[in-house]
């Protein structure tokens, strides 16, 4: 039967069947080309659910003291957090909230589920058969974890040890910190989470890693490092006058030395003096192009490769220097520059390194439940970033300001060990206190260890730092 | 493209209906076993029952149409009673105590669709009274607004109060709707589809006519407005819409009608929380300020989607109970974390031959109001479907819509068997024209 309208119930009959082919890819997308990414999104509840029933893998520090456990409970098994010093590293997992840190990161490996071993995940997936949780072993030493926080007290910042050679991070402290342990207590969870996600100083907040600071002088190694590159004679004595402006056009603007120094200047002395207008002067030089060359290689803007949410901080508000006051100000480690804790002590473990960064990371193993070694996390390093040369060169002058006459780093010796580090007094907001930062490495003819300290608004700057760098770089060395 | 002529003859006997029934029985019994098999509460009877009395229902169903005689189409009621089912199925998995009520409302549905079948004598009667229809249209959309009977119910005010519970009028609307627009159209499609004057390539069509369907059209749209349901607007206009495609063949109303839908949105953006906090759902349901806040159900059901693979985790082996309001908003995701994506396209398709067969019968219709009603009707259930699915899947915001016969709720229920019931009787019509039998 064919009437006026067949060929249009038709074509409606045709545009719906298309809009019902859009459906169906659209639930391939989510349920087969999605389905991985969310599975093991940290908020997805199945994943902890997976342990609502039987324990939760524990983690567990490098000599195996756990940091975190399930034990069983009324309504299923909850965990239990040991060091709050960690809250940040370790994270939580909350049925209600998710989970966040290794919790997070490492989800699947805590549930018997490594990618490592996908036959696991199959059986778990579509038999319902579980394996047993396994293990996830960190980096951290809970000695060195101590010395850490013991050694920033109650104050405001940040402390992270590594070990230049492998990237393994073995102390993290950030504070302030807060107890997990109510972010999973069902009678307590709502008003803890509601309180840390809206507390001001982001206690929930890895300040090592997340927490963005203006660099200071500890920055003068990346200057140091693009002038040594790129034929700059580090013996070459430099006029140095307070107050310094390259020529008229800066007007009104001045780069200011810490000392009112009035003097000549070579690279070791700028480093031990921690002098603004001889690298401001060593910046100008070598011009915008080399500086940001380096910066960029050692990792300044761009987001550290690390097992845990990590934030990438910048060169400068446009990305590039792109004036001559600002090239000044970078050179010294102020301008616009923006780094994190864990970025800092990356640069510094690649001058410690012979040049070759390595790649952070607070895993180092994950076990299964027989304590079988499931999977060594061990990612390979970054590359060369400088020549072996200028690594010694710059570790010498470090070890000049550390122990030099009149070093301002001084606070960070070690009795019977070569200490290599620097100081910054980073700038603040205007009516701020600065930040005062230590960075350095021990033994420095062959180092084990890599301490960044930041401690937040502090009146005296890199001095109040370098004594808690000696701290935590001691309890490394089992000093 | 749908040849008439190559379709599956509508057969004498209704053993094609039986064998399909036999099919429906295997799912509900298969589905409601699997839930069973893995709840760890303890054993209900109920879950027996209920798989048992639908099944009678549905078997009583066919033997009334066997009884009468009845001779129209016998792919509909068997596709109505697996979807049906596969709900009481998901119902007893994600709301076991509403299981009882959802039974109660296949029955009354199942009332309702014995009850088109046999009650009006002439269905191209229907016509004559169409400004009835759209009067009572207007009355149902209304009634929700007014201040004794209308009911709000997670922010949307389109219920009405009926004894100790609610009923959505809206879902009566909607066939009040597809009925009048079939009549009206049919009577005045040559002037609306010739229009003797023309703007560029633009049709216009002689003011007067279009009045009544424009000034519908724009009631309704505040309506809604005012009862905060987007889904229900979408769906009304959808059928507006497609209704005067159908009968003027001009994709011209179609193209302006859906500019004005986006214009509307973007209006309505701007000027009401309750779109504005759907449309940003939408778009960044994982920021961090909505996931634990209005994006919090979907980001739930997408998790659920991607727990279900390709085959799914089966039947009562997922957690779509994490999802709030799963059993009304969000069974789709529901079933396909639990049958999978091969679940979810099957589901769809069930859907697709359900369209496929109404507008078959619409094309077999004798007069073109019988076609423009059983084309309106189908419709609607694709429609619903893509609109809830589409929005289940984030591929359009979110809305209020059930997926037919398959989300809990009796309203909807019902009205879809009474359009199952229409769209049948349509059929039989065909049926006794070829045998040049009276109409």
């Amino acid at each position: 039967m064919t009437s006026p309208i067949s060929a249009n119930i038709r074509s409606l009959t045709l545009t719906l069947a298309l809009a019902f082919l859009v459906t169906s890819i659209g639930a391939a997308y989510w349920t087969v080309l999605a389905s991985d990414q969310l599975a093991n999104d940290p908020f997805n509840p199945r994943l902890i659910a997976a342990t609502n029933d039987r324990p939760r893998g524990a983690i567990v520090d490098r000599n195996g003291s756990p940091v975190a456990t399930s034990e069983k409970a009324d309504a299923g098994f909850i965990r239990s957090y040991k060091d709050r010093t960690l809250a940040q590293v370790v994270g939580y997992a909350s049925p209600k909230f998710g989970l966040s840190g290794v919790e997070a990161a490492y989800a699947d490996s805590l549930i018997g589920q490594d990618p490592a071993d996908p036959v696991s995940i199959w059986k778990a997936r579509y038999l319902g058969d579980r394996a047993p949780a396994g293990q996830v072993l960190l980096g951290i030493d809970l000695k060195i974890q101590k010395a850490a926080a013991d050694a920033l007290g109650g104050r405001k910042g940040a402390i992270v040890a590594l070990d230049p050679r492998t990237g393994a991070i073995l102390a993290s402290v950030s504070v302030p910190s807060y107890d997990a342990n109510q972010v999973v207590d069902p009678s307590k969870q709502d008003a803890a989470f509601d309180q840390l996600s809206h507390s001001p100083d982001h206690a929930l907040l890895n300040r090592v890693a997340q927490g963005l600071y203006p660099p200071g002088s500890i920055f003068k190694v990346v200057t140091g490092a693009a002038a040594l590159e790129n034929g700059f004679d580090p013996t070459k004595k430099l006029r140095v006058d307070d107050p310094y402006q390259a020529d008229k056009s800066w007007g009104d603007y001045f780069v200011r030395s810490a000392s009112h120094a009035h003097g000549l200047f070579d690279m070791s002395d700028g480093f031990r003096l921690s002098e603004n207008i001889y690298f401001a002067q060593v910046g100008l030089q070598i011009g915008a192009a080399k500086l940001t060359d380096y910066a960029k290689r050692f990792g300044i803007g761009s987001t550290p490769n690390l097992d845990l949410p990590a934030a990438k901080g910048q060169l400068s508000d446009s990305g590039s220097i792109d004036r001559p006051t600002l090239l000044a100000d970078t050179s010294y480690g102020q301008g616009e520059l923006l780094v994190s804790p864990l970025q800092m002590a990356l640069i510094y473990a690649t001058i410690a390194n012979g040049g070759v960064m390595p790649t952070a990371h607070y895993a180092t193993e994950v076990r299964d439940a027989d304590g079988h070694v499931v999977r060594q996390i061990a990612p390979g390093p970054q590359g060369q970033v400088i020549s072996p040369n200028t690594a010694k060169t710059l570790t010498t002058m470090l070890v000049g300001a550390v122990s030099g006459p009149g070093a301002f780093a001084f606070g960070a010796k070690i009795p019977g060990v070569n200490v290599a580090g620097k100081t910054g007094t980073a700038e603040n907001r205007p009516g701020e206190a600065p930040h005062g930062w230590f960075v350095g490495f021990a033994p420095a003819e062959n180092p084990t260890v890599v301490v960044a300290v930041i401690v937040e608004n502090t009146a005296e700057g890199g001095v109040t730092a370098a004594p808690l760098g000696g701290q935590v770089m001691r309890a490394a060395l089992g000093k | 493209m749908i040849h008439a002529q190559a379709a599956v003859p509508l057969g004498r006997g209704r053993f094609t209906e039986l064998s399909l029934l036999i099919w429906v029985a295997t799912l509900a019994i298969t589905g409601f076993v699997a839930v069973l098999a893995t709840e760890t509460s303890s054993f209900r009877p109920t879950a027996v029952v209920v798989p048992a009395v639908f099944l009678a229902l549905m078997l009583s169903l066919h033997v009334f149409l066997v009884g009468i005689r009845f001779r129209g189409d016998q792919i509909l009621l068997p596709i109505a009673a697996g979807l049906t089912a596969i709900g009481l199925v998901l119902v007893q998995r994600l709301a076991s105590d509403l299981l009882l009520q959802q039974l109660s409302w296949s029955i009354i549905a199942a009332g309702a669709f014995a009850a088109t079948i046999v009650v009006p004598r002439d269905l191209t009667a229907l016509a004559r009274f169409k400004w009835t229809w759209a009067l009572l249209g207007l009355l149902l959309l209304i009634a929700p607004l007014l201040p004794v009977i209308g009911r709000e119910i997670n922010g949307a005010r389109i219920w009405i109060k009926v004894g100790p519970g609610s009923i959505e009028p809206w879902e009566a609307v909607k066939i009040l709707l597809v009925i009048f627009f079939a009549a009206y159209l049919e009577e005045y499609r040559e002037v609306l589809s010739h229009a003797q004057r023309r703007i560029g390539p633009f049709p216009v069509p002689p003011v007067p006519y279009l009045v009544p369907i424009v000034a519908m059209w724009g009631i309704a749209m505040l309506v809604m407005v005012f009862e905060k349901d987007m889904g229900a607007t979408v769906l009304f206009f959808g059928i507006f819409l497609a209704m005067l495609f159908l009968a003027t063949g001009e994709a011209f109303y179609a193209i302006i009608g859906l500019g004005l839908l986006i214009l509307g949105g973007i209006v309505a953006y701007q000027l009401f929380g309750h779109v504005q906090a759907r449309v940003d759902t939408w778009l960044r349901p994982f920021d961090e300020d909505l996931r634990f806040g209005t994006g919090y159900q979907l980001v739930q059901g997408l998790y659920a989607l991607a727990n279900g693979g390709l085959i799914g985790v089966g039947l009562g082996n997922g957690m779509p109970d994490r999802i709030p309001i799963v059993w009304s908003d969000f069974v789709f995701d529901a079933f396909a974390e639990e049958a999978g994506l091969a679940g979810a396209i099957a589901l769809l398709a069930l859907y697709l031959v359900f369209l496929y067969r109404g507008m078959l019968i619409a094309l077999r219709a004798p007069t073109m109001f019988l076609q423009l009603l059983a084309a309106g009707l189908s419709f609607i259930i694709a429609l619903q479907t893509l609109v809830i699915v589409g929005g289940n899947l984030r591929l359009i915001p979110l809305t209020g819509i059930t997926l037919p016969f398959v989300a809990y709720g009796g309203s909807s229920l019902v009205t879809n068997w009474m359009l199952v019931g229409i769209l049948m009787r349509v059929s039989q019509v065909s049926e006794r024209m070829r045998d040049g039998g009276p109409s």
